[in-house]
């Protein structure tokens, strides 16, 4: 009788796929052959068990015959020697789980560190880069010489991209956009109403720049007065689909209809200009009559070259072009230049006449940041590796003895760095990936792993192998060069040049931390001296709501509505925001002023009760009020600011004459300086006139303190009144003060991150080191102890030989530190001083934590029983 | 001259196959080892100790043809070859020269 038993399926299954493939099928033919054997003879149960320990067995590391007939000639990359390299490398590591833990914290903390400064700065680069007519697209900008000063704007003439295209003809293309004042504007169709943001833009823009247009053609797209291009989204929105919205009526800030004429795709986020919605250029200019006026400048200005055009040639060329429009002058040059297109997102801010400087000193400054973390953590592991060098010291020997080259030695240390790197770095990919949400979140980026893309992988396997070269070079070279027959007959001597070497390491980490908490410092205290500095307006219980819809024509029944109200102080209105008034013009005329000379100031339209609702402090005269009847007639009194006043040089300003362009009228008030624009200008002079007319601006709401939310909820329902199609929107003014400052606060914010960091990592280092000496000097400690020293004596032998590095790394970042900070606050109009206690507590702190850390190991030394330490030998 | 090396279960092992003569394959030397010996053998020392047998030149090996048992797969039969025989039979003289040196009245006290 047989009966049909089957061998355990899971030890069949090991046996195939891992027995040894020369032999697999006669062994497996010969265990079924045995097993049928085995059941016969044991039982199906012993059978089993047998059955599977023998597949176990035979599986192919057990099985593979490990002896070879020919020995091959030792080659130090041989599979046996790479083995044994391994072996030892993990047997240190487990050994050691103190300092290996350290290095490779430390290294991980360095690489995702540097990881993040890589991805955030690949994104800034890319950014704008998706355009395909990018390397013949230009910024014109305008630079301005008076009383021997350069300067230069990105605003530009109204009708300056339409003209240039004409008389240029190296111009192919040339657009304007509105690009400073990009607002959220109400729109309607369908019974959906919505904000968007958007602007203007010339007819040429959509062939100029990559953004795809879904329906429509880049020709069409901006060519009428009353059409629109819009962003898929926006479609989406309104219409249900790019399809359904062309051709579709859409209306605009209720006061107007416009047609569909092209659906763009959504900008991508690595675009500097984002918008949801344009609206062609002419519309602009049948809005705008200061565009014919060529003192007057807003908009930005692009041109696309053709593609044989020299730039510098148009650039010359292109030079006097305004002259054209405008008398020459000379006591106030105007020329116009080009940038790159490409070069203005990291490029954006003009100095002395010509871009210098942006963004892109922030990329170079993280850029720099995540190499000096990089470079302490590499150094750690430096520092460690030779310091317990004494340890691996006998091995070298060994392996010196039994023929090893010097080569391979220093191959076999730096690849144990190498293989530290990468646990590291899996452990760093881990941080990043879970810190990577909050990255994005501080830096508003929507920064990814780009797993998918070869280069990334590039990236990764570049950085492994420098810092793996990095770290490990120093000790490979340390201790490959150890002489055997020294190492193998008694204990190793350091020479002092390698102790010197490991001091001037950690004088130099502790250099770099010092730097950045010197830096972390600076930019901290600048930032709350923005954020707390008297504007010169009272920036608290103000609130900014956008005048749309209905509004633009009840904005006087509202505003008496509104003042009545419980909690609100008074309503006054404003061209565009007071945190940012940069509208400018030439056009303005006082007695004694030079005929020939063009002086650019900022201007801005105001309603009643400005003054008052801003708490600005009049230096004379008084606010536009409805109590005199000749405000209202336009142009009659100005508002100025002293700077103003300083530039008129009028003596008595109020009831002085002014011009702004062919019209005549009085001062009736100066206004103490505020600031109106970034901190990083100094003011400039200002001429305000009342116009309560346009349909467009933010209205101004002073609140009572402390009843904001009261003022809020009846704001909203005189505001449903009146305007019931638009959802009642409000700002805080504080709070878009602070959104001035953004990259500021991200940058200081970082700059606090990575200094906490490298203080971390250096002290990761320096805990290793002093862990280490305690030991070495077990037996130095006892007999003191032994002898009479107290243990507070002990400590300090200890802590003194760290606390010389770091207080030479103080002594030579000082001066460092200070010319760096000078030059960021250089950027400032306004700024903190660079005062010596901010070094003296940066010092203080480099100090206190080297100690904090030195102290728990030599305390901890200091403390121990002598007799442990000294009963063994 | 280069002494050939047996331990003892290699040398049990090729006394076995040279026993089962045509007949010897994995199976058959773990079975024949168990009743001649009457100690358990694992199939997996056989194995590995035939394998090693024949990596030291001891041992030939050859494959059958297909079987009908056991799933179809082919067995792999060992012989001897001429070193084979050259090691057992220095094995053998070994023993005996060693035995014949054994002074008579120890051979008698172990009942020989």
């Amino acid at each position: 009788m047989k009966i049909a038993t089957k061998p355990p399926r899971f030890a069949t299954w090991l046996l195939e796929t891992f027995g040894h493939p020369d032999t697999s099928e006669e062994v497996q033919g010969d265990l079924l052959e045995l097993y049928d054997y085995w059941v016969e003879t044991a039982g199906q149960q012993k059978a089993d068990w047998r059955y599977s320990l023998n597949a176990l067995k035979l599986l192919w590391p057990l099985a593979k015959q490990k002896r070879n007939e020919q020995y091959t000639t030792p080659f130090f990359l041989g599979p046996d020697m790479i083995r044994n390299y391994l072996t030892v490398a993990f047997r240190n590591l487990i050994r050691n789980k103190a300092f290996s833990a350290i290095n490779i914290t430390g290294l991980a903390l360095g690489m995702a560190s540097s990881l993040f400064i890589l991805l955030w700065v690949q994104d800034e680069r890319s950014v704008d880069a998706f355009h395909a007519n990018g390397k013949y697209l230009y910024q014109v900008y305008e630079r301005q010489q008076a009383d021997g000063k350069t300067d230069a704007s990105y605003t530009t003439q109204g009708l300056l991209a339409d003209e240039l295209k004409r008389v240029i003809p190296e111009v192919q293309y040339a657009s304007s956009i509105q690009g400073n004042h990009i607002t959220a504007t109400a729109f309607e169709a369908d019974d959906k109403l919505n904000k968007m943001d958007g602007t203007f833009a010339s007819d040429d823009f959509f062939r100029m720049f990559s953004y795809p247009l879904l329906q429509g053609t880049p020709e069409t797209a901006l060519a009428t007065p009353n059409g629109i291009a819009i962003s898929r989204k926006m479609a989406d929105y309104f219409f249900g689909s790019p399809e359904q919205a062309m051709g579709k009526a859409i209306r605009y800030e209720n006061r107007e209809d416009l047609m569909v004429a092209a659906v763009f795709e959504n900008i991508p986020a690595n675009s500097s200009q984002r918008f949801d919605f344009l609206r062609g250029w002419k519309a602009y200019v049948a809005q705008n009559d200061w565009v014919h006026n060529w003192s007057n400048t807003d908009p930005y200005t692009y041109i696309q070259l053709r593609a044989d055009a020299n730039p510098e040639a148009v650039e010359a060329k292109i030079k006097d072009f305004l002259y054209r429009y405008k008398p020459k002058n000379p006591s106030f040059v105007e020329e116009l230049a080009l940038q790159p297109y490409l070069e203005t997102y990291l490029h954006s801010t003009l100095k002395n006449g010509r871009p210098e400087g942006g963004r892109i000193e922030y990329v170079r400054l993280f850029s720099v940041v995540g190499i000096f973390l990089l470079v302490i953590a590499c150094i750690n592991f430096m520092n460690l590796a030779t310091a317990r060098s004494a340890k691996r010291a006998k091995e070298v020997g060994v392996r010196k003895v039994v023929g090893a080259i010097r080569s391979a030695l220093m191959g076999q240390f730096v690849g144990e760095a190498m293989l530290l790197t990468l646990f590291s770095m899996m452990l760093a990919m881990g941080l990043v990936a879970l810190a990577l949400p909050a990255f994005n979140n501080l830096t508003g980026k929507q920064l990814t792993l780009p797993f998918g893309q070869p280069v990334f992988w590039a990236t990764l396997v570049g950085l492994l192998l420098t810092t793996g070269f990095l770290s490990g070079s120093y000790p490979a070279v340390f201790l490959s060069s150890l002489s055997p027959i020294r190492v193998l007959k008694g204990r190793l001597q350091f020479s002092p040049g390698a102790a010197n070497f490991r001091k001037s390491l950690v004088v130099f980490q502790f250099g770099l931390s010092m730097l950045l908490i010197v830096g972390m410092l600076v930019m901290y205290r600048q930032m709350t001296y923005i954020q707390t500095k008297n504007l010169g307006y009272d920036r608290e219980n103000l609130l900014y709501l956008p005048i749309e819809g209905d509004l633009t024509t009840k904005y006087n029944l509202f505003k008496s509505e509104a003042s009545r109200l419980s909690g609100i102080v008074s309503v006054s209105r404003i061209r565009n925001s007071p945190t940012t008034i940069d509208h400018h013009t030439g056009d303005i005329r006082w007695v004694g002023k030079d005929q020939n000379q063009t002086v650019s100031m900022a201007d801005v339209l105001v309603g009643y009760d400005f003054v008052k609702t801003m708490r600005l402090k009049l230096a004379d005269g008084r606010d536009f009020s409805t109590d005199f009847g000749s405000d209202s007639v336009s142009y009659s009194g100005f508002l100025v600011n002293q700077a103003a006043v300083r530039k008129f040089g009028y003596k008595n300003p109020v009831g002085k004459p002014l011009w702004w362009g062919n019209n005549e009228g009085k001062i009736i008030g100066v206004l103490n300086d505020f600031h109106f624009s970034s901190m990083h200008q100094a003011i400039e002079p200002l001429v305000i006139r009342l116009d309560e007319s346009k349909p467009f601006g933010t209205v101004l709401v002073r609140t009572e303190a402390g009843k904001t939310k009261e003022a809020l909820a009846s704001l909203e329902k005189t505001w449903q009144q009146l305007n019931p199609k638009f959802p009642f929107t409000y700002q805080f003014s504080d709070q878009e003060f602070a959104r001035l400052y953004k990259s500021e606060q991200m940058v200081s914010q970082l700059a606090n991150y990575f200094a906490v960091l490298a203080i971390f990592i250096s002290c990761l280092g320096l805990f290793g080191l002093a862990t280490f000496t305690a030991e070495q000097r077990t037996k130095e400690i006892g007999v003191r102890k032994v002898l009479g020293a107290s243990v507070g004596s002990v400590v300090t032998l200890l802590s003194r030989d760290f606390l010389k590095p770091v207080l030479m790394a103080i002594l030579i970042t000082t001066p460092i530190g200070w010319y760096v900070m000078h030059k960021w606050l250089a950027d400032f109009a306004y700024k903190v001083d660079l005062s010596w206690w901010i070094f003296a507590l940066a010092g203080g702190l480099a100090v206190g934590i080297a100690l904090l850390t030195v102290s728990f190991q030599s305390i901890k030394a200091a403390l121990m029983n002598p007799v442990k330490s000294l009963r063994s030998e | 001259m280069k002494r050939a090396f047996l331990g003892e279960f290699e040398e049990v092992v090729l006394l076995t196959v040279a026993i089962l003569d045509e007949e010897a394959y994995g199976v058959t030397v773990t079975q024949e080892i168990e009743q001649k010996t009457g100690r358990a053998v694992g199939f997996s020392t056989v194995h590995t100790t035939l394998q090693r047998l024949e990596e030291k030149g001891y041992l030939a090996s050859r494959m059958g043809g297909a079987t009908a048992e056991r799933g179809g797969r082919r067995k792999r039969y060992f012989t001897v070859t001429a070193a084979g025989r050259k090691a057992l039979a220095e094995v053998k003289q070994v023993r005996e020269e060693l035995w014949n040196a054994l002074p008579p009245q120890t051979l008698q006290l172990m009942g020989g």
